[in-house]
């Protein structure tokens, strides 16, 4: 009984790590669900999940800032652009044919998984980390826009250049092709009894290019 | 056929009633490390001189580790559900590794374990997105590594953060150019299966 009187002054002289073993605890067995769901479509849905607790998280570490920004470009942006693109990908497919690989596959790759994770523990373990005792500065906003404006302001610019280059080839590389007009001379049609329907809608009667 | 189903329906409860005997199996050696009597047991059982012979001797979070994968392995191998049992495995692990441990080392290892949850997802997944989405979880894990950095570390420049900005603007651009790939290629084999992604072989 001892122990748990001890337990229960612990959980109240430290609210910060009962927080942080809650938020760990709600997040691993939902990263678990992301890659072992048979649905592939809630495994997208449930990975809002994990990003919200990584965003408590980082609340808990007193980053402001980039608790938001988790929460605007991870758990909205790439969850909702996974989730359009599981729908374009139709996803009914998986839950028959191709839910996980080889059991053989699947114990090498946990073997490595569990390795990777004892190499790490084991290198992050020793206690002789040069820790600063000071308390995080609640403006620490300030001090990234700062950084970012001046030291960092080259980075920050060819990122930006980074993420207008990438859009734009990410729409370049979805954007859906014409189907072309049945007269142009550089296609052939691989289904030659198809007549005027060749082009529309069905991926596997499309037009394949000769040249390629 | 109705025998048939009754039988995998008996399968599946089994499966679960193991995973569940694993998990109260696993409080256990999770009570029995925080409250110290595994170091006792330890003591008792004359373990200590070959742990501080291999020069382990702080490290008894390792034996509950070990006992708890051993644990792990041998209810699946039984039958019970692996993906039950190898959430409950991992969270208790993660409580027996990280108990005693500063700050900077619980967030370390909470990284870790999310960065090799999502290698093991890579691997094992043979739909492209769910990789896709496998990456994102590491990158992730690499961001609580940085911003924990910045909390314990460096917490008057908070260089860990930048990074991570950095970093989640990287993952952003990534995800839109990969699943437009995807996409792409979707359209030409109408097929999402990783092992089927044989376009360039000749």
């Amino acid at each position: 009984m001892e122990q748990f009187e001890m337990l229960k002054t612990w959980a109240e002289t430290n609210v910060e790590s009962v927080m942080f073993y809650i938020l760990a605890t709600i997040s691993i067995p939902l990263a678990y669900g992301v890659i072992l769901d048979r649905a592939i479509i809630r495994s997208g849905f449930i990975l809002i999940g994990v990003f919200g607790s990584i965003c408590g998280l980082f609340l808990l570490l007193q980053a402001q800032f980039l608790a938001l920004a988790q929460l605007m470009i991870y758990a909205v942006g790439i969850t909702l652009v996974i989730v359009i693109a599981l729908m374009l990908t139709n996803p009914r497919m998986e839950r028959t044919q191709l839910s996980t690989a080889a059991p053989a596959n699947q114990l090498g790759a946990f073997m490595v998984a569990v390795g990777l994770f004892m190499t790490i523990y084991l290198s992050v373990r020793p206690e002789n980390w040069t820790l600063s005792s000071e308390p995080l500065d609640s403006a620490n906003v300030e001090v990234l826009g700062r950084a970012l404006t001046t030291d960092y302001s080259l980075p920050f610019e060819f990122a930006s250049v980074l993420l207008l280059a990438a859009l734009i080839g990410a729409v370049m590389l979805a954007k859906a092709e014409k189907p072309p007009k049945p007269g142009e001379d550089d296609y052939e049609y691989s289904v030659v009894d198809d007549g005027p329907t060749a082009g529309d809608a069905r991926p596997d009667k499309e037009p394949v290019a000769s040249g390629r | 056929m109705t025998s048939s189903t009754a039988k995998a329906t008996q399968d599946r409860t089994q499966a679960v009633f193991y995973a569940i005997a694993y998990a109260v199996a696993t409080m256990f050696v999770v009570g029995a490390y925080a409250t110290g009597s595994l170091d006792n047991f330890v003591q008792y059982a004359g373990l200590a001189p070959i742990l501080e012979s291999w020069q382990l001797k702080d490290y008894t979070e390792l034996l509950a580790f070990i006992l708890i994968v051993l644990l792990g392995s041998t209810v699946a191998l039984l039958g019970g559900q692996t993906s039950i049992i190898m959430a409950v495995g991992t969270v208790g692990s993660f409580f027996a590794l990280t108990f005693n441990q500063h700050p900077l080392i619980q967030y370390l290892t909470l990284a870790a374990v999310l960065f090799a949850i999502g290698l093991y997802g890579m691997v094992v997944s043979r739909n492209a997105v769910r990789v896709l989405m496998s990456i994102e979880l590491m990158l992730n894990a690499v961001n609580i590594n940085l911003v924990a950095f910045a909390r314990y570390v460096d917490p008057v420049q908070v260089k860990g953060q930048l990074f991570a900005i950095f970093v989640i603007t990287v993952a952003a651009a990534e995800a839109a150019v990969g699943l437009a790939i995807v996409l792409s290629i979707y359209r030409n084999t109408s097929t999402v299966d990783m092992e089927r992604f044989n376009l360039l072989k000749w």
